[in-house]
């Protein structure tokens, strides 16, 4: 009897039984899932319409292209290469696709963690940043010299990107354990140097960087235009990270600090092995949305004269031929966007599932 | 040097303009377990946490195993490998499993190589009666369970003293005397301890000298027996009768 009083509420299962409990429960979810069907069925029918079944996909077929057609992804077909390699000369561009190639596998290797280690990351990060130099400059064994100044498209936005990433981290890293220093003199300084960084448009650096360290900085010391405003935007990317990391080091229990002291750890154990893991794990989400705001704002370096692919992708339809084709060429590049941020925000989501377990 | 395993004299210590530690002259013989009580606010975690460096100290010399623990790194690195503590907090490292908090010290600190680190840490787990979570993460064990973790990740570098801050003070009634039990088997095979804790009954089992302390001082000082049949100062006889219930 009491068994029988206790047993759970056999409650309806199946899809229809799903479908009531989540969409049908009461009158005006009803009335809601209702209109929003109906608005959802539209804008689908209205954009598969345009994008596929109306469309105009090659060339030859360009005078079909009116206004009242679909989408005309021919000017993709046409311009897809402009809007991908940017100014590297036609020939070549099968170097920059695998440079391209080289930089996104680098980016995913270092995402396993199976590379997180001090040893392997730098020697992954050395290898795949030379491949894509070496290939993308070339100037050896037959390879025709391009320089950075011809660089352009998907693979400068992604060279870009990683190139502040990589170069960005480790400072950040850096100014939040120099903030928190125990020397006073140390501590103010990197806090200031933190502040002003924060205080100036990244435009005004890259611009400072591209054009003002000449002037002052002797040859030897220049680097290249491209190589001056990656590190300055990685001077960028560090200090708001610094503040990411710090939240994350103060986050970590006293009391490990102390511990790992005790214990008689180094201090750059007590950092590598006990603090940093936590830090990054506590800050995980901050992390990913920095890195997202990064890629996006790659596309700031158009104004300095480097044609990233938001760059080639208004080139494309800067001529006369395909001015009207913007809405396709901005869906094409929205697309490229997604792809990359998209991957980058379902990798964080893995990697707190992942922690949430008690690994890494 | 004799048999002195910590050597103090005439300590003082300040935080800004609070005198936390005032004259303070104790001397702990190897093997001996010495039990430090007394109300909060009076400086025992203070002095405890001087013997390894965590506090520095305005005058006065602090000599461990013959080390003179000051303001000199290196010696104070030479000292926290002889001497192990374990916190009222456990703190244990969250993100690591069991086993690899025991393993990680010892390879940071003495340089010990893995697969020997690995087999001192499972035997000192197995000591300590937790070899079963090695592979557990801390957040999955009991605070008793953690704070036997903690020992043997101290036990796990072979220290010649252990200093307790309140072991028992953060854990549940009922998992208090099993982390007792295995500190008093760690006092009958002669360890050198130096513990802070109102467990009286630990003190009488194993302890060999009790001092008492209140304001920054030691008031009293004298074996088990005597702080507790006898004691000599009114402020002793309070807080005996508080912690006797």
């Amino acid at each position: 009897m009491i068994n029988e009083a206790l047993a759970p509420p056999l409650g309806a299962s199946g899809p229809a039984a799903w479908l009531r409990k989540h969409f049908f429960s009461t009158w005006y979810d009803t009335a809601f899932s209702l209109i929003f069907a109906v608005l959802i069925y539209l804008a689908l029918e209205a954009f598969i319409g345009w994008a596929f079944v109306n469309a105009i996909w090659r060339v030859e077929n360009k005078h079909l292209c009116t206004h009242d057609a679909g989408a005309c992804w021919a000017v993709i077909e046409s311009r897809g290469r402009l809007i991908l390699f940017g100014l590297y000369p036609y020939e070549e561009q099968w170097r920059s696709t695998l440079a391209c190639l080289s930089v996104i596998t680098t980016i995913a290797l270092s995402c396993l963690p199976r590379f997180w280690s001090i040893r392997r990351l730098p020697i992954l990060w050395v290898a795949g940043f030379a491949t894509f130099v070496l290939l993308m400059r070339g100037g050896f064994a037959g390879l025709e010299l391009v320089t950075s100044e011809k660089w352009g498209g998907l693979s400068l936005t992604i060279f870009i990107f990683s190139g502040v990433v990589v170069i960005g981290m480790p400072l950040a890293v850096l100014f939040a354990l120099a903030r928190r220093s125990s020397l006073p003199v140390i501590a103010k300084s990197f806090g200031f140097f933190i502040d002003i960084v924060r205080s100036l448009p990244l435009l005004t650096l890259l611009f400072a960087a591209a054009v003002v360290v000449p002037l002052l900085v002797p040859d030897w010391l220049q680097g290249n235009k491209l190589m001056r405003v990656v590190i300055a935007f990685a001077i960028f990317f560090a200090a708001y990270q610094a503040e990411i990391i710090r939240a994350g080091l103060q986050s970590t229990s006293q009391g490990q600090e102390e511990a790992a002291v005790a214990l008689g750890m180094p201090y750059w154990s007590l950092v590598i092995d006990i603090l940093l893991p936590q830090a990054f794990r506590n800050t995980l989400p901050s992390t990913i949305n920095q890195a997202v705001i990064t890629i996006k704002e790659t596309s700031i370096v158009t104004i300095i004269g480097f044609f990233e692919v938001m760059a080639s992708g208004n080139a494309a339809i800067g001529t006369g031929e395909w001015g009207n084709q913007y809405v396709e060429v901005y869906v094409f590049l929205a697309l490229i966007y997604f792809v990359f941020v998209f991957g980058l925000s379902r990798y964080g989501a893995w990697l707190e599932t992942r922690m949430r377990l008690g690994h890494a | 040097m004799h048999d002195a395993a910590i050597s103090i004299r005439g300590l003082e210590k300040y935080y800004g303009d609070f005198h936390a530690l005032k004259n303070i002259d104790l001397e702990v013989a190897e093997k001996q377990t010495l039990v430090i009580c007394g109300p909060s606010g009076s400086g025992k975690s203070t002095l405890i946490r001087c013997m390894n460096g965590l506090e520095s100290y305005r005058s006065g010399t602090l000599n461990v195993l013959g080390l003179p623990v000051g303001d000199d790194t290196k010696v104070i690195d030479q000292v926290r490998k002889q001497v192990g503590m374990v916190f009222q907090s456990f703190s244990l490292f969250p993100h690591l499993t069991i086993l690899e908090n025991c393993v990680l010290p010892q390879i940071r600190a003495l340089g010990r190589d893995r697969t020997a680190a690995t087999d001192e840490a499972m035997d000192q787990l197995r000591k300590m009666h937790v070899g079963g979570q090695a592979e557990k993460y801390p957040d999955q064990l009991s605070g008793g369970q953690q704070q036997r973790v903690a020992l043997a990740r101290a036990l796990a570098l072979k220290p010649k003293i252990m200093l307790f801050d309140e072991p028992t003070s953060a854990l549940d009634p009922e998992m208090i005397s099993e982390v007792l039990d295995v500190m008093k088997d760690l006092a009958r095979a002669d360890m050198t301890i130096v513990c802070v804790t109102h467990e009286m009954g630990f003190a009488r089992a194993v302890a060999d000298r009790v001092i008492l302390m209140a304001q920054g001082e030691i008031v009293e000082e004298g074996t088990p027996e005597q702080m507790f049949s006898n004691p000599k100062h009114q402020i002793s006889r309070d807080f005996m009768a508080v912690v006797n219930g």
